[in-house]
């Protein structure tokens, strides 16, 4: 037998190569996981990276400061909001540069469509609050259109043939001559927090999608939250095991998988079609995203519930706690880092989630920014989802810019549910 | 109440240190000495000084015979079923009033599942089933009348691993009384809270940090914070199960201690893995094997003259 031959050297040779074939397995596994992670992290950065370098354009815009002749054959003074200021300012424009129009107005309306149509906003706000500037010249700030805006950002370049970009080369003459005067300023664009959506990229903004989303969230939490923990302690600390309470168990777990696209149908059916709750609103779409994210927090629930050690559950009923008390004194505020954590992920996770929401109608195009939950609005995803497929090219850069914003919001979400979780937190 | 029915003062008299004297009930069992050490080998924390084996000094404490306190609780033909599987077999068992009565035997042997009848713990298992009849002075506990939640508050336990609650240490005493209602103001409560600590021999240890958290003492003094919480809700009967067994020999001793002063005012029943613990704190013995009650009697008789030959065999270590 081999067995019998094996000399004490023998073993300490073979214990030492199997050590080494040990040690090597080690270092291949620790090298496969930082492979791991460094592609992880690299995809990462490669997304943000890709995603910020498409929007951080969008966090500055360009406004233009020009001298507006009020005239009086032109201004009503009875109804300001009625004169084109546009064509206004454009002749004027033109008439400071010396061009000459054709009797078309060719070039008045290649003047006008470096402006945007805040400027007759403005120019009117102006009139209204005092008529007595009719008849003077008043400098009047607005944004410039979104091809200008490019133009200034250098996304629209003089060298690209003229016959291939949106700018003539007599509009881009106009837009360098008024830099170079000073007229044009790059500055934030607070307009892109401030204000809802709008048709033209220059003045559209993501508020109206980020109350939107809120307000949906809010409703969301306040379904989904008392009503997936509430589920989780029944079936957790007082259902009868059973054949109906596995059923139920395996049923919230299937759920948890449901493509989310079939609880927008659902939501459709239910509170629009059955319920008449209004289309679009922060309030169905809630429904829709509680009834997602139900199943998740029940799980994670559950689970945060079942590793508290029996220990603390008999303690206190050794004690003479009821079930009840033991439960909601000792057990869920035990369970409450897991609970919180599990929410707010399933929170996050509705945050994000679009498929739903284009079946309940939040992929209009609503400009306001709504003050209730049920006034029709967007959300942060959808917004993304319509800028994307806007054909102006200003929304491609707002898209990226809108994709960071709801980033930050989760990033806001997570940082809460990590404090959340600090704060709950105890030993045992 | 019943407090004309304590035993002699003599037993307080030896019992001042647990260490001092071994309380080795068997001085003509020598054989006892072995099955102690072997014991407590499965329990290495369960920590008997390493003396007390050997050295068989006999106490005047476990006098044989005589009632040692009127019935507190009697069982009849107890017998406990998990998912149908029989767990305890038709036990019968008198448990004096301000007694200590150990229960010892093997694991598995059924005394902590008999432990947990007595206030109805094995109605938290799913699938236990308890029938026979146990009564309380006199009244059926398992009867439909009966509040498990009042009657846990009649019956403290204390458990093997200590739990308090991660709560303060003031927190956790004032929980029970709380719960029950029992104190009317934060001033009573405060003194429930200290005279419960006192008398668990822990205020010294924890009175300038009463609001920090339990989970922060030591093993030993969470025991004790534990036992605190129990008698807070001044029970009538202490559930121990195998309280020692995860301290350290001094934490042990000062518990063995502590379970000897309580005595005065509770009817104790501890469970317990280690026979010089058993011979150390009880005055009462119940020796369990495989789920039946094979023999009861005063601590001292039991350690030095057993009736029963498998009980010889167990507190001399030829098995267990």
């Amino acid at each position: 037998m081999t067995d019998a031959t094996v000399t004490p050297e023998m073993r300490a040779d073979r214990l030492r190569a199997g050590l080494k074939r040990r040690y090597a397995r080690e270092g291949r596994f620790r090298l496969y996981g930082l492979l791991a992670i460094g592609v992880a992290v690299g995809f990462l950065l490669l997304l943000l990276g890709r995603i910020i370098e498409q929007g951080h354009t969008a966090f500055y815009t360009h406004t233009i400061t020009v001298p507006v002749y009020m005239d009086p054959a032109r201004v009503d003074r009875a109804y300001p909001q009625g004169t084109n200021f546009e064509l206004l300012v454009a002749e004027q424009q033109l008439a400071r540069f010396g061009v000459a129009d054709d009797a078309q107005g060719t070039k008045a309306t290649a003047m006008r469509s470096l402006f945007s149509s805040e400027l007759k906003f403005a120019a009117a706000a102006r009139i209204q609050s005092n008529p007595n500037l009719i008849g003077q010249t008043v400098p009047i700030a607005a944004p410039v259109s979104d091809d200008a805006d490019l133009f200034f950002k250098h996304a629209i370049s003089r060298d690209t043939p003229a016959d291939q970009r949106r700018l003539t080369d007599e509009q881009i003459g106009w837009l360098d001559r008024m830099k170079d005067s000073g007229a044009v300023a790059a500055h934030f664009n607070s307009g892109l927090f401030t204000k809802g959506d709008s048709t033209e990229p220059e003045l559209a903004g993501v508020l109206g999608a980020v109350v939107g989303s809120a307000l949906m969230l809010l409703v969301t939490a306040f379904i989904a939250i008392p009503l997936g923990v509430g589920a989780a302690l029944y079936l957790e600390e007082f259902a009868p095991r059973g054949r109906i309470t596995d059923l139920i168990e395996v049923n919230i777990n299937n759920l948890a998988a449901v493509p989310s696209i079939i609880y927008g149908l659902l939501g459709l059916a239910l509170f629009i079609n059955w319920m008449h709750l209004p289309r679009a609103s922060p309030l169905v779409g809630g429904l829709v995203l509680a009834l997602m994210a139900l199943p998740t927090i029940i799980i994670a629930t559950r689970s945060s519930l079942k590793a508290v050690p029996p220990s603390i559950r008999e303690a206190a009923l050794a004690m003479g706690a009821s079930k009840t008390q033991t439960v909601f004194h000792h057990t869920l505020p035990l369970a409450m880092p897991g609970v919180m954590t599990g929410a707010i992920i399933s929170m996050a996770h509705a945050l994000g989630e679009t498929a739903p929401l284009l079946l309940i109608g939040m992929v209009s195009f609503i400009p306001g920014i709504p003050h209730s939950i049920g006034e029709p609005t967007g959300a942060l995803p959808s917004l993304v989802y319509i800028w994307e497929n806007a054909s102006e090219r200003a929304f491609h850069e707002r898209t990226a810019a809108a994709i960071l914003v709801l980033l930050a919001f989760m990033i806001v979400m997570n940082a809460a549910a990590i404090f959340l979780r600090r704060r709950f937190e105890r030993r045992w | 109440m019943k407090f004309n029915l304590f035993r002699a003062p003599e037993n307080d008299a030896g019992q001042k240190d647990p260490l001092d004297t071994p309380m080795m009930g068997g001085a003509v069992l020598p054989a006892a000495a072995s099955g102690t050490r072997d014991e407590s080998r499965p329990t290495p924390t369960d920590g008997q000084p390493a003396s007390t084996p050997a050295m068989a000094a006999p106490r005047a404490t476990h006098h044989g015979g005589g009632p040692v306190g009127p019935t507190k609780i009697a069982a009849r033909d107890v017998s406990v079923f998990y998912n149908g599987k029989q767990a305890l077999y038709d036990v019968s068992l008198d448990i004096p009033d301000k007694t200590v009565t150990a229960l010892i035997g093997p694991s598995g042997c059924g005394k902590s599942t008999f432990l947990r009848t007595m206030n109805r713990m094995n109605d938290t298992i799913p699938g236990a089933k308890v029938t026979g009849r146990i009564e309380m002075d006199g009244e059926d506990i398992n009867a439909k009348s009966v509040d498990p939640v009042l009657l846990r508050a009649r019956v403290g336990m204390v458990f093997q691993k200590p739990n308090p609650f991660p709560k303060t240490i003031y927190e956790n005493v004032a929980y029970g009384p709380r719960i029950h209602g029992l104190a009317a103001s934060k001033a009573e409560l405060d003194s429930v809270v200290e005279a419960s600590l006192k008398r668990a021999g822990l205020w010294e240890e924890v009175a300038d940090r009463l609001h920090s958290p339990g989970t922060g003492l030591s093993g030993g003094q969470q025991q004790r914070l534990v036992i605190a919480r129990a008698i807070a809700v001044e029970p009538e009967v202490i559930l121990m199960d195998e309280p020692c067994s995860a301290l350290d020999p001094i934490a042990t001793a000062k518990i063995e201690e502590l379970i000897d002063e309580l005595r005065e005012r509770y009817c104790i029943v501890i469970v317990t893995h280690s026979m010089a613990q058993a011979a150390r704190v009880s005055q009462r013995t119940a020796f369990f094997h495989l789920g039946r009650l094979i023999e009861t009697g005063d601590t001292e008789d039991i350690f030095t003259n057993p009736r029963e030959r498998r009980t010889l065999d167990y507190i001399t270590g030829r098995f267990g």
